[in-house]
């Protein structure tokens, strides 16, 4: 929303603090209420945990009194069954029962309320090897777009699939403030990591996006991740070591906030509340030039 | 995405266009090809505003695109501004601006202008004109009263004890079919049970107006498709409870002011006996079941369709056998009431999906949108006009509303009026060939005198029932072959004229109640001019003679 100035409307009496009393003055304030959500993007490696720590970090924003709208983007649909405990109908599944007539849908046909209040949104996509997934993705970012999804709330995660592979699949990209990348401390997702930071690079140049920086997952050391981090000017905000309990967490289908009270358990939740934190400080972003193949196939490893 | 000859809603940005006229101060800028200003004639012609739309429109030409269409978007703004002066502005694309993908809002917004400027996101290949003005008029109230907005949490303060409960009236636009006068009718209903209007929205109002919006203590949403969503924004932020009952039909009228009274905290059923209504009169009258089981074809947006049926079933006794809207965003509450109406709903934008369903039902009365007028005229059916897409004699300027008391009042003048009248042009029709109407007949039961008829010389009654002909007028013809006696020269030196077979013909094609004037002006002419054999040619010298009558 483009918002400049104050409309000199005040009748007298108005007062620095508030219109004042008779006044009420027509004006934008960049502080206010009215401003969009800080919206994130997470990518990574397939099967890096990025919905894990997606739908965790939500429930912690939540906890926290946030309102928190989060968007799985990839035709498997598994996002954000640990919040809303159930496989919630896409909204690919949804169009096609309104013929695809987006301007039948409303908010509540494919939103769905799950834990400590985070709003749940999967987009779904065509069975496995057929169909475009890209597709699917770009034009449900342009659904939430018309319905205001992206306005009037406070945080929205857009939980991406694994091998971005085409345009569609990096919309959220065009919304996004931030660009979250989660990895593992180990050769495969750190390659993956460094494809990602060049196309958010590429976005960069004429979208509001910046890379916000690095989570480490499943990861006991973070040496190869601190490594690459060194090199190509980035940080880590959270590291998340191989923790039991958040594997048994996504067989149980709940958050780490709902698992027993243990002292691991607590302080993988104290964690994921530290992530909530970091990615709610204000922070100008990261401005990172990839490795080309080479310079990451020697970089990495060889100790 | 098609092709079509006909629409029932313009693109969005015409939807942008209704709330930006209708607003005071409001200036929007329009990144658009020449030709797109079209759309000011809406205004000017069919709506008859007293001001051209406040639009500046870029009009880039084709050797434009070769340049920088974004600087001429940014000029556009900038001078705008400082000749107009608006309190806040709109800026956006049309249809085909969007192809360029200029981003307007973004463009405006590195002008730092020193008032609000609001850009439009109106992706024109998916939505229309309906969404616009939604789209817009929620933009615009969330861009001016979100500043005055309460901290989330906070509960909405009570109202101060002795005063009046207060609305605003939410919805009406420019180019609204019968907004101006709904308006008027709705505000006065509520004057009378005791609620304050503070705004009306977008019709007439500043961008004060609007800003001050969360005072009042509920919205009236009077048209959902322009209004909806920014009163459900207002509701999550104002905590301002909305009426969303649409009071069209003397039913409806009464749910709506037992919804008002329920928000407002006033007595219900005393507001609703005190509702004046003509209902009575014609329901109770005894000519009032020749209407009953009348089926009727409705068609249009979703509100005044769906609102229509209600009347048609539960107000006129008719039997509702078709149901449908243009506009999906509202497709399930249409697809709701089709159900309870027994009938197959139609969501369609397709005008020739209508007609064909309209054929199919062969109703007797179509309620329905100016292009269901086009669809009567060539089924040959009666039909009403109850919804946008709208005409020139939709914008009436006596007071007609279809809300509120006055508006059950000209539903009912306005939809019976056509099967009654229809009836009796039907009857004429099927009569007009009936001898008892021919040109020059007497009623059969006065016996006439007739010329050389020893049975009528003398008073008697004619042989047989043969129509009569009297000898009126000198050289009135027979219309049937003519005696050769009448082709002779009259003593007084006058041809009698005979009409040949094709001129009869086309005399005939003249409506019967003039015809027998027609005819006689044709041989007055015919005579004057030494016209022996009347032609078409003849018939219609004649006609420009006489001046076309």
């Amino acid at each position: 929303m483009s918002t400049s100035g104050v409309l000199p409307i005040a009748k007298k009496g108005s007062t620095s603090a508030g219109d004042g009393e008779g006044s009420l003055q027509v004006h934008m304030d960049p502080s206010d209420q009215i401003d969009n959500a800080l919206v994130l993007a997470v990518y990574g490696k397939g099967g890096i945990g990025k919905s894990t720590t997606s739908s965790n970090l939500s429930a912690a924003l939540a906890l926290m009194g946030k309102r928190v709208l989060q968007v799985g983007c990839d035709p498997k649909h598994d996002s954000t069954f640990t919040l809303t405990k159930r496989m919630v109908p896409t909204v690919i599944e949804t169009l096609a029962e309104v013929d695809f007539h987006t301007e039948e849908l409303r908010t509540e046909d494919f939103v769905y309320e799950g834990f400590a209040g985070v709003m749940c949104v999967e987009t779904g996509g065509p069975p496995a090897g057929t169909g475009c997934g890209g597709y699917v993705v770009g034009q449900t970012v342009k659904l939430l777009k018309q319905h205001h999804l992206l306005e009037d709330t406070d945080v929205v995660i857009f939980d991406v699939l694994g091998d971005v592979v085409c345009g569609g699949f990096a919309a959220p990209l065009q919304h996004a403030d931030r660009a979250l990348i989660v990895t593992a401390n180990d050769f495969d997702s750190i390659f993956a990591m460094n494809r990602i930071v060049a196309a958010i690079r590429a976005k960069s140049a004429n979208y509001k996006v910046r890379l916000g920086g690095v989570i480490a997952n499943r990861s006991d050391d973070t040496d190869q991740i601190d490594k690459f981090n060194t090199r190509v000017g980035l940080d880590t905000m959270a590291v998340f070591p191989m923790v039991d309990a958040i594997r048994r967490s996504r067989l149980k289908k709940c958050t780490l906030f709902e698992m027993e009270d243990t002292e691991e358990v607590r302080q993988v939740q104290d964690a994921y509340r530290g992530l909530a934190t970091a990615v709610l400080r204000e922070h100008e972003g990261y401005d990172c030039e990839p490795l080309d193949d080479n310079e990451i196939f020697n970089l990495l490893g060889f100790d | 995405m098609e092709l079509t000859i006909w629409t029932y809603e313009g693109p969005p940005h015409v939807g942008a266009m209704r709330i930006a006229t209708a607003m005071k101060g409001v200036h929007y800028v329009l990144h658009a090809p020449q030709g797109d200003t079209y759309a000011d004639l809406l205004f000017t012609m069919i709506e008859r505003r007293d001001h051209r739309p406040p639009v500046t429109y870029t009009t880039f030409q084709a050797q434009d695109l070769g340049g920088d269409t974004a600087e001429l978007l940014k000029t556009a703004v900038r001078e705008a501004h400082e000749r107009f002066k608006p309190d806040v502005m709109l800026v956006g694309a049309s249809c085909t601006a969007e192809l360029i993908q200029d981003n307007p809002g973004g463009l405006a917004e590195s002008l730092g202008l020193p008032i609000p400027v609001v850009p439009l996101e109106l992706p024109a290949y998916q939505r229309k004109e309906n969404w616009g003005a939604s789209e817009t008029f929620y933009q615009l109230v969330r861009a001016l009263a979100a500043p005055h907005a309460p901290p989330p949490a906070e509960p909405r303060p009570e109202r101060p004890a002795g005063q009046a409960p207060s609305c605003n009236l939410l919805g009406p636009t420019a180019l609204g079919f019968r907004h101006r006068d709904d308006t008027a009718e709705i505000r006065r209903l509520l004057e009378a049970v005791g609620v304050e209007v503070r705004v009306v929205a977008p019709l007439g109002a500043t961008a004060h107006d609007l800003a001050r919006l969360g005072e009042a203590d509920f919205n009236v949403v009077l048209y959902p498709e322009v209004a909806h969503a920014a009163a459900s924004w207002l509701k999550r932020t104002f905590k301002q409870p909305m009426v969303t009952t649409v009071p069209i039909g003397v039913g409806a009228t009464r749910d709506f002011l037992r919804e008002v009274a329920v928000v407002a905290g006033l007595e219900a059923d005393s507001l609703v006996e005190r509702m004046h209504t003509q209902l009575p009169w014609y329901s109770r009258s005894v000519d009032s079941n020749y209407l009953t089981g009348k089926r009727v074809f409705i068609f249009g947006d979703a509100t005044h369709a769906v609102a229509a049926a209600r009347v048609a079933r539960d107000e006129m006794g008719f039997e509702v056998v078709g149901l449908g809207a243009y506009n999906r965003e509202f497709a399930r509450e249409v697809r709701a009431a089709a159900k309870e109406y027994g009938v197959e709903p139609l969501i369609t934008d397709d005008y020739l999906e209508v007609e064909e369903a309209i054929r199919e039902a062969a109703p007797e009365l179509i309620l329905g949108t100016q292009m269901e007028r086009h669809i009567a005229k060539r089924l040959g059916i009666f039909c009403q006009v109850i919804s946008a897409p709208v005409h020139v004699q939709d914008f009436p300027a006596r007071y007609s509303p279809l809300m509120g008391p006055e508006g059950a009042n000209v539903l009912f003048d306005s939809w019976v009026h056509p099967l009654m009248m229809g009836l009796e042009e039907h009857l004429l029709g099927m009569f007009q060939e009936d001898f008892e109407f021919g040109n020059d007949t007497l009623p059969s039961h006065l016996r006439a005198e007739v010329p050389n008829d020893p049975a009528t010389a003398n008073g008697g009654s004619p042989a047989g029932s043969a129509p009569v002909i009297p000898a009126a007028e000198p050289g009135a013809s027979a219309d049937s072959a003519v005696p050769a006696s009448a082709l002779a020269a009259e003593p007084d030196g006058d041809i009698d004229p005979e009409w040949n077979a094709e001129a009869e013909k086309e005399l005939g094609k003249i409506p019967f109640f003039v015809r027998g004037k027609a005819r006689r002006n044709t041989e007055r002419f015919a005579r004057e001019q030494g016209v022996v054999e009347i032609s078409v040619d003849t018939l219609y010298e004649a006609k420009a003679h006489f001046g076309g009558r």
